[in-house]
């Protein structure tokens, strides 16, 4: 009986001990199939850290691949804090030896490490915290060799090298290169692929560029224990590097344009101005070369420049301020590009095209050059009150320049306005839609941001009047305050005049605002890149270009992404031969020897023949504006340059010396060296030396962490790390 | 298990005793039992070894430095088990009482010199960094004792059978309030739980049994209600009972733990390569979290394994009980199976969520001499059990 029931209840313990080994079965079976996937997630979100791995930015290249912009290494020493945090004192020894090696204060060299958090005091690492921290960047070789040869003694300390931005040309091309800076909270927010440590263009063709040029940053998945301590690397994905953007720019040309426009500054600074009696000041000027069968942009230069180089790792406030404070004269802002000043009579390009097209005046019709001639109120003078005897045609005005001759026709152009005005009809104002076809009174389309280039200023009556409508309150209360501010009497005098007419009469397109724009004068402004392209419509048969510095996307691999070519805007309203009309009469050595030549003397026009119009042109307070607009050879023209000096008196004493000066440098003439051969520019992309993909990505290794890869620790010689331009590559010490 | 269930339970073994008298010794030991155990122990110092390399590595130790000491523990436990497989059978009996003393005493002491780990005062510590455990060999202490006393009252028919369980009890009492003083809730759990199952195959009515139980509830009840419990131990069953709350500490062991297993899949990572075990998100984790180990380096199919093991191991153990002629062997059997599922289940099931954390370890997997030691002894006690069957078959 005993027995029974005891082999009863044996049995019944059998049956629990099943039932438990089953649940227990069943329940692991669960977790670890059906329940997997969650619980994997949730794993991963708590051993699993993404830290990204710069992309190196692609470089900005000349027309023959001389780097305008690229990246050189630089060493950087950083601190593995995962590694560090596992020694037996956290790591004291290794930074107290680590301040010793760098100099750096060892109270100072322990926060920095800190990741910032709400209570870190700074300075503390803004980064993720599961990378190594850098605590020195450009790092000596001294301090380099002390940590790699003695790197027992600097465990969790390595040593990497990263690409860091430069211009190697410095100042030369600067404005349109561009810089790059950090990424803001709101790019981060709205353009989804970069990242916090990522630097964005900010100006130039870094800006423009920046997608191409940013490349894709890689990540490298690394797994952190409990208590966030890096304990290897579960994946890498090696950044790829940015694609490299050629431009149209020659650094020879650019260089040669900008010594011109340096040295032509220098000289005219020394130079009295008969006008004032004081010496040119000479404040500003630019010259622009383009590629008058193409229409990309051979050189751009503009003075004052900058060297882009002073924004890397972080512009100072005082370099910042010396950029663009009161007393900068703003070397930030290309005058080429962005500088507006009113083009004098290289304007008489379009103020002839507009009479030979409208009617007014044919190539044989013939009308006089008065030394002086009454506009409105006021008599309107002839440079030096200059005259030629008798009548003379349009190509003879154009090269001697003469105003009255195209006064007269703009007044009889404004009268006839002015009675379809008062008729209410709309006024034809000819001269605008002229001045409009060439481009000028819209911006220029040119590759680098919206913001950096101007549109110039093309007045006419109902621009006149919407800004009127728009400012006359603020011209009338000036009128009235009379500009307390103004120190200068009779600046004071002046401004006040102006605000009193413009409040009452400022919607007035006046006869003498009609005149003005037809020699280029007055409120007519215009950026010498768009004088430029004005040009090489005159001599490309009318196509008037949208101009790119930009001329291919090559990918790292050496492949071309994209070809850029200028696009044609339109092709201006006048015939071939008309066209040709013109720039026979602009041409020199022609016999009409137009007012540029002069500049030309003894220039051997046989090897080199050149067309140019000089302007000269007025402005209130200041001495006037010196422009050259040309091309050459004149034939067949292969470039347009266009140089303009600022407060230097006429055209042909500036400008033109100075643009000769280019095509010297460009064709080797008057004892220089042709920086292009042939005078041409190159026909073919240059060959873009490729990224290494290798040493690319930025394995992390530090001691105790298991390396992913074989992790090369290549030898550290100078030699070694000069070699390494482009990568990224970080050893243990 | 059938076979045994079914057996007539008055047929003797075709097996002449006098021919199985003479069997060699390895052919009456039971080789599965042993080689469970063994398996076992080798797969738990693998999973020592794993889940305290990386921290090892970080403190500049020896990575191996516990997978030694484990294979140690494991090597001394086999001898120490071949020794009690190898005494007679009854000596035994002879010794039973004087382990019983002995258990009372080092629970006695380790009250007096203990040492606190985890909220529970059950070590002591010994010169060169070891340490024993008391209340492990308690338990054999107690299952030899108790199967002594029933074994024997059931012999003699003079007094009545009454007296049988407060005997029991009486005799339970002691190790178990000493280890409540500790506090060890854990392990008085297993007391509780060894004492009902030896109580119920040695025939008790079943009035005890569900008096006791209801007993046992009734006084968990009242532990509870009255702030008997330590702090700590209530958190445990708080985050038992809502796993959702994982700043309790209780709550996040079980929820790494959880996460251990889960992301360990149908195959594992391979071992050494689990994240949660090289980022130390599972605290205890070679002592009573060992299984999460297997879980995720070794994944469904090792510890299924695992499982697998442990129930082949009960099998033998309630064979062996079976098979017992006489109801001393029987019930030691008896408990050793009561002891180890018990544990089993308790520990796989914290790790696994479906049971309360408590400082149960895993048998032969878990680190640690004192309850490596206990487990191999109780295998030998098996084995002893088993060769005994094999002489005396069994008889009513």
């Amino acid at each position: 009986m005993n027995e029974r029931v005891s082999r009863l209840r044996l049995t019944a313990l059998t049956l629990v001990v099943l039932a438990l080994l089953s649940t227990l079965f069943v329940r692991l079976a669960y977790l670890q199939t059906i329940d997997r996937a969650s619980l994997t997630q949730t794993a991963n979100r708590q051993h699993i850290r993404d830290v990204v791995i710069p992309a190196p930015r692609g470089q900005i290249v000349d027309d023959r691949g001389r780097p305008l912009a690229d990246n050189r290494s630089s060493l950087v020493v950083s601190v593995d804090t995962s590694a560090l945090a596992r020694q037996e004192d956290r790591g004291a020894a290794v930074l107290a030896r680590l301040a010793g090696v760098t100099g750096i204060d060892l109270g100072r060299l322990r926060h920095q490490i800190i990741a910032c958090a709400p209570h870190v005091a700074k300075p503390c690492w803004t980064g993720s915290p599961y990378q190594p921290v850098p605590i020195l960047t450009n790092a000596s070789a001294r301090v380099v060799f002390a940590i790699a040869e003695h790197r027992e003694s600097f465990p969790g300390v390595m040593v990497q090298t990263e690409p860091v931005r430069q211009y190697p040309m410095h100042a030369v091309a600067g404005q349109q290169v561009g810089y790059v800076g950090p990424v803001t909270q709101a790019e981060l927010a709205s353009r989804g692929t970069l990242n916090s440590d990522d630097l964005v263009g900010r100006s130039g063709l870094e800006q423009t560029y920046d997608v191409p040029l940013r490349g894709t940053d890689g990540t490298q998945v690394v797994s952190v224990d409990n208590r966030g301590l890096v304990t290897g690397t579960v994946s890498t994905t090696a950044p790829t590097a940015g694609d490299t953007v050629v431009t149209s720019i020659d650094a020879g040309v650019q260089q040669v344009a900008e010594q011109a426009l340096a040295r032509q500054l220098a000289t005219t600074r020394a130079k009295t101005d008969p006008k004032t009696g004081r010496r040119y000041a000479a404040t500003e000027g630019a010259a622009v070369v383009v590629d008058a069968r193409t229409g990309h942009i051979v050189a751009l230069a503009s003075n004052p420049s900058y060297d882009p180089n002073v924004f890397i790792g972080g512009i100072s406030e005082r370099a910042y301020e010396a950029l663009t404070g009161p007393n900068s004269n703003d070397p930030l802002v290309s005058r080429a590009v962005a500088g507006q000043f009113a083009p004098g009579s290289t304007f008489k390009l379009a103020t002839a095209s507009t009479i030979l097209t409208d009617g007014q005046a044919t190539t044989d019709s013939h009308t006089s050059c008065p030394p002086s001639l009454q506009v409105g109120n006021a008599t309107k003078t002839n440079y030096d009150s200059e005259s030629l005897g008798g009548q003379i045609s349009v190509a003879q005005a154009l090269a001697f320049s003469c105003d009255t001759f195209f006064y007269q026709y703009a007044m009889a152009a404004w009268y006839s306005d002015q009675s379809r005005v008062a008729a209410h009809h709309r006024p034809v104002e000819a001269m605008q839609a002229m001045a409009r076809a060439y481009g000028f009174g819209s911006a220029p389309g040119l590759d680098v941001p919206a913001g950096e280039q101007t549109a110039g200023r093309i007045p006419d009556r109902a621009t006149l009047k919407q800004e009127w409508t728009q400012n006359r309150s603020t011209y009338c209360a000036n009128g009235r305050r009379g500009y307390p501010d103004v120190t200068d009497a009779a600046r004071r005098a002046y401004l006040t005049e102006i605000a009193k007419e413009n409040c009452t009469d400022g919607w007035r397109f006046r006869i003498g605002e009609a005149a003005d724009m037809a020699i280029g004068q007055g409120e007519t402004t215009v950026s010498p890149l768009q004088l430029a392209m004005a040009y090489t419509a005159l001599v490309d048969g009318g196509l008037l270009y949208q101009p790119t510095i930009a001329k291919a996307i090559v990918d790292p691999s050496g492949h071309v992404v994209k070809t850029l070519t200028p696009a044609v805007r339109h092709r201006v309203p006048v015939s071939q031969a008309l066209l040709t009309y013109i720039r026979s009469a602009l041409t020199f050595g022609n016999g009409l020897r137009p007012s540029g030549e002069t500049a030309f003397a003894g220039f051997p026009l046989d090897k080199l023949s050149i067309g140019g119009k000089t302007g000269t042109a007025e402005s209130y307070g200041k001495q006037d504006t010196s422009w050259f607009a040309s091309w050459a050879p004149s034939d067949h023209p292969q470039y347009v340059v266009v140089g303009m000096i600022a407060q230097a008196g006429t055209g042909a004493s500036a400008a033109a010396p100075m643009v000769r000066k280019i095509y010297d440098g460009i064709y080797g003439l008057e004892g220089q060296r042709a920086v292009l051969a042939g005078g041409a520019p190159p026909s073919t992309l240059p060959a873009i030396t490729p990224y290494t993909a290798d040493g690319a990505q930025g394995e992390v290794v530090g001691p105790d962490v298991p390396q992913p890869t074989s992790g090369e620790s290549p030898a550290i010689t100078p030699s070694a790390y000069r070699s390494q331009r482009n990568r990224r590559r970080r050893w243990s010490s | 298990m059938v076979e045994l269930i079914r057996r007539p339970t008055t047929t003797l073994r075709p097996i002449d005793a006098a021919l199985r008298s003479s069997e060699p010794w390895w052919r009456v030991v039971d080789w599965v039992l042993a080689g469970c155990a063994l398996v076992l122990g080798v797969i738990g110092s693998l999973l020592v070894w794993s889940a305290t390399r990386t921290r090892q590595i970080d403190l500049g130790a020896d990575p191996r430095a516990y997978l030694k000491r484990q294979v140690l523990n494991l090597a001394l436990g086999l001898v120490l088990g071949v020794i009690v497989a190898a005494v007679e059978y009854r000596a035994l009996r002879r010794w039973a009482p004087v382990v019983y003393a002995a258990s009372c005493i080092g629970l006695l002491a380790v009250l007096a010199v203990g040492t606190t780990v985890n909220g529970a005062h059950s070590w002591i510590a010994l010169p060169a960094g070891f340490e024993v455990q008391p209340s492990e060999f308690a338990k054999l202490g107690l299952i030899v004792s108790m199967a002594l006393l029933l074994a024997e009252r059931r012999r003699r028919d003079d007094l009545r059978r009454g007296f049988d369980v407060p005997l029991a009890l009486g005799l339970a009492a002691v190790p178990m309030g000493l280890i409540m003083l500790q506090p060890d809730v854990g392990t008085v759990f297993v007391f509780v739980f060894v004492i009902l199952a030896m109580l119920s195959v040695a025939g008790v009515s079943w009035r005890w049994i569900v008096g006791l139980v209801a007993l046992g509830v009734v006084v968990a009840y009242l532990s509870v209600a009255l702030h008997i419990l330590k702090n700590y131990q209530l958190d445990r069953f708080k985050a038992f009972a809502n796993p959702a709350a994982q700043n309790l500490d209780a709550g996040y062991n079980v929820h790494q733990a959880k996460i251990a297993i889960g992301s360990g899949g149908l195959t594992g990572t391979g071992l050494f390569q689990g994240s949660q075990t090289n980022g130390r998100f599972v605290p205890e984790q070679q002592t009573d979290f060992i299984f999460t180990v297997a879980g995720e380096e070794f994944g469904l199919l090792g510890a299924g394994a695992i499982v697998v093991l442990f129930a082949i191991m009960l099998w033998r153990a309630l064979r062996i009980a079976g098979h017992s002629p006489d109801l001393f062997g029987r019930l030691v059997a008896v408990g050793v199976a009561a002891w180890f599922v018990c544990q089993v289940f308790v520990n796989i099931g914290m790790t696994l969520g479906i049971m309360p954390v408590t400082g149960l370890p895993l048998p032969f997997l878990s680190y640690g001499g004192s309850a490596m030691f206990a487990n191999c002894v109780a295998v030998g006690l098996l084995q002893n059990v088993q060769m005994r069957n094999a002489i005396a078959p069994l008889r009513v």
